[in-house]
């Protein structure tokens, strides 16, 4: 009986360790770069399938099948097979697996992947590809490792402070440049019952991403290896009065907006709100201006960055959508083709920028939507006043870092911690915070 | 050369198992060895190179508050979870199974939920929690937030609770209907003869009989809330902060996320010892009180 009792438990161990140990096997090898094409090459004579692992944010959501409609148009005989993944908690797992498996042929995610998987070796070289012509020049550094184009941004987003133009004109308020001004538009707001910021914090991410846009301003570029020195223990979180601030602008936000309800709303009931003009402003980015239209297309909204300690801080953008080639791709010539289309087809680059609502990064491709909010982006622009977000996401890992620390800056906030924990706790992981 | 009938018995079953032995081998017991080497390294999930750490990743977890936090969510969810949804599926499963009208319709609906998937509950309730019932609330002059159970950390365990319960116990119901059914109503008979009331006959007759149901029920509801994690991705995400962060959404958390494979294999393991060990008491204490028939 007792024998019987150890197999059965045994058994039920087997198959349980089984379970965890389904994502192991031999970790693959870093593949050798592809050498690179001066031109494209023709397309193939017989039916490819490429496979491909699409990343997606909120905004990009059915992309593929306009895509997939151009392809047919100039390579029928080229099939994409797409697996959509949410790019903030789906993609990475996913590309561990695959590393495992076999990468897919063409990878889409964001500019921040290709330090991530292209340190590894596993992206297919596009430097010289005639292609990249196509794309704005000021995306290439963001996508280039070693001296290797590894990717092709087609996207990008901005990231601020949304905010209600007709609530800021009617008040006569003005876009704030530092921290007292700000304070000065939330006490108005309140005093006219008015709450000073959306906010849907039931949405980690969002947490994490705000704070790394004050951190940019803040902190990246007073010192833009912050990240590095933060590895080789030369600073730390809880003696930097800048990230100290950052954790301190997520407060001042939960304390002036829906704090009873910020941790159960989730993003399109907090857009929706801000469109009935129940807030003033937002810190986002370019994926709630989808949201904003899709409640009220006549919502007139505009963005500034988040101020900084110093008064100079800048409007942020976000490469965005990324498509990346695995080395090991048999079909390189047939990827090439499909990267040909998508930089090439200016129609499709216009049609799916109207439906992001998100700004070019391919030339001669200019939306057509309604953007309350380019003015004032033109305006930063004009100005000099914009910066790459990457310059922090490069350094420092989101998941298992920036989303963990989300995570302590939700609990400061809701008072189970001291905002010295939250930022000790931070510096506890600094084994983790690689990129 | 005759094989003696015996050996070839032998030989015949050998061949029979071979080819499930071969899959299990394969896809259970290697990929299980790997998993337990990878608990004892550094390995990152995503680079060739791994450093061996022994048993530093399983000391690592005592010290690991996360991880004590996320512990001590799930054993709070597994306690409530088992309590209400045993009482719950049992009085159901009574009332179903009295002469109550339309009980073929009740039964169809409240067994409708477990056949959604946990993703869709988690979101749904994360609605009803943060739209439906707020408005409801206010349309009563009451406060609107005192309906956004996910939304804060002392009242998000209570918001879960009432999600994953109102998936599940019209599941457990029907398994405490079936075993209900399985009674001998001449033992009822008996009983009313010997004058015994609805509650004696129940305490006396109903609830002994059950207990093999009960041990299926709670052995099956203790593992399944021990193992929690989809109905929190599309709920709660763990949060707020970490409030609602269980052992199995740490463990991914850590592992994949985090790309600490090698840490997030030991936590796996130290999962799988609490099941088996709770599994295990659980089976033997119930056990003891089955009555045969």
């Amino acid at each position: 009986m007792k024998l019987k009792n150890l197999a059965i438990v045994g058994f039920s161990l087997l198959i349980c360790l089984s379970t965890l140990a389904a994502c192991g096997g031999g970790a693959q090898p870093a593949a050798t770069q592809a050498p690179a094409a001066a031109a494209p090459t023709t397309a193939p004579a017989e039916q490819v399938k490429l496979r491909v692992l699409a990343g997606q944010s909120t905004t990009d959501s059915g992309i593929e099948d306009m895509i997939d409609a151009a392809l047919a148009k100039k390579h029928p005989n080229i099939k994409l097979e797409w697996e959509c993944v949410d790019w903030g908690t789906d993609f990475q797992p996913k590309m561990q697996v695959y590393m495992q498996s076999g990468l897919p042929d063409i990878m889409i995610g964001k500019a921040q992947d290709v330090s991530t998987y292209g340190g590894l070796g596993l992206l297919a070289d596009l430097t010289g590809k005639a292609y990249l012509n196509e794309v704005l020049e000021a995306s290439i550094p963001g996508v280039t490792l070693g001296g290797k184009v590894l990717g092709v941004t087609y996207n990008a987003l901005y990231q601020g402070v949304y905010y209600n133009r007709k609530l800021f004109t009617e008040n006569g308020w003005t876009a704030p440049d530092t921290i007292a001004d700000l304070q000065k538009i939330i006490d108005a707001a309140n005093a006219k019952g008015i709450t000073p910021f959306a906010s849907h914090m039931v949405d980690t991410w969002s947490i994490g991403n705000v704070t790394m846009q004050f951190a940019v301003n803040d902190v990246f570029t007073k010192t833009p290896d912050w990240g590095d020195q933060f590895r080789q223990s030369k600073v730390n979180f809880i003696d930097s009065a800048g990230y100290r601030a950052c954790y301190e602008y997520n407060k001042l936000i939960f304390d002036n907006t829906w704090k009873d309800e910020t941790f159960s709303l989730e993003q399109t009931s907090c857009d929706a709100r801000m469109v009935q003009g129940k807030a003033a402003m937002k810190v986002s980015g370019s994926w709630s201006i989808q949201n904003f239209l899709d409640v009220d297309e006549s919502f007139d909204f505009g963005i500034f960055p988040f101020p900084n300690q110093s008064g100079d801080s800048k409007l942020l953008f976000e490469p965005n959508i990324t498509f990346m080639a695995s080395a090991a791709s048999p079909s390189l010539s047939a990827v090439d083709n499909v990267l040909d289309i998508i930089t090439g087809d200016k129609a499709l680059g216009v049609q799916i920028y109207d439906f992001t609502k998100t700004a070019p990064m391919i030339k001669g491709a200019t939306p057509t939507f309604p953007n309350p909010s380019q003015a004032d982006i033109d305006k930063y622009a004009a100005q000099g006043r914009i910066q790459d977000v990457n310059l922090g996401n490069n350094q420092l890992q989101w998941g298992g870092f920036q989303e963990e620390n989300a995570k302590d800056i939700a609990e400061y906030l809701q008072g189970n911690i001291s905002l010295d924990d939250a930022l000790k706790a931070s510096d506890a992981r600094r084994a983790n915070s690689k990129a | 050369m005759k094989l003696h009938y015996g050996k070839k018995l032998n030989f015949q079953f050998a061949v029979l198992v071979l080819p499930a032995l071969a899959v299990f081998t394969g896809l259970l017991i290697v990929p299980m060895l790997l998993g337990f080497y990878y608990s004892l390294t550094d390995w990152n999930g995503m680079t060739t190179g791994m450093k061996f750490v022994g048993l530093g990743n399983y000391a690592r977890i005592f010290g690991d508050k996360y991880a004590g936090e996320a512990w001590k969510f799930t054993l709070s969810f597994t306690l409530w979870n088992t309590v209400i949804q045993n009482i719950g599926a049992i009085a159901l499963a009574v009332a179903l199974d009295s002469a109550i009208k339309l009980k073929k319709l009740f039964r169809s609906i409240f067994f409708v939920p477990c056949l959604i998937s946990p993703v869709v509950v988690g979101f749904v309730w994360l609605k009803i929690f943060g739209n439906a019932l707020p408005a409801l609330f206010e349309s009563f002059g009451l406060k609107a937030s005192s309906a956004m159970l996910f939304g804060r950390g002392d009242t998000v365990l209570a918001g879960l609770l009432i999600a994953n319960n109102w998936q599940w116990i019209g599941y457990w119901a029907l398994i405490y209907l079936a075993a209900l059914q399985s009674i001998p109503s001449d033992l009822y008979e008996a009983a009313k003869i010997d004058g015994a009331g609805k509650t004696r006959t129940f305490f006396g007759i109903t609830l002994p009989l059950l207990a093999p149901a009960v041990t299926i029920c709670v052995v099956g509801i203790t593992v399944g809330s021990l193992k929690v994690y989809d109905l929190l991705v599309s709920s709660t995400s763990g949060g707020p902060g970490r409030a609602s962060s269980s052992i199995i959404y740490y463990i991914y958390d850590t592992a994949i996320s985090g790309r600490q494979y090698g840490y997030g294999s030991a936590l796996s393991i130290s999962l799988i010892a609490a099941l088996l060990a709770v599994a295990a008491l659980q089976a033997a204490a119930l056990r003891s009180r089955e009555v045969q028939m």
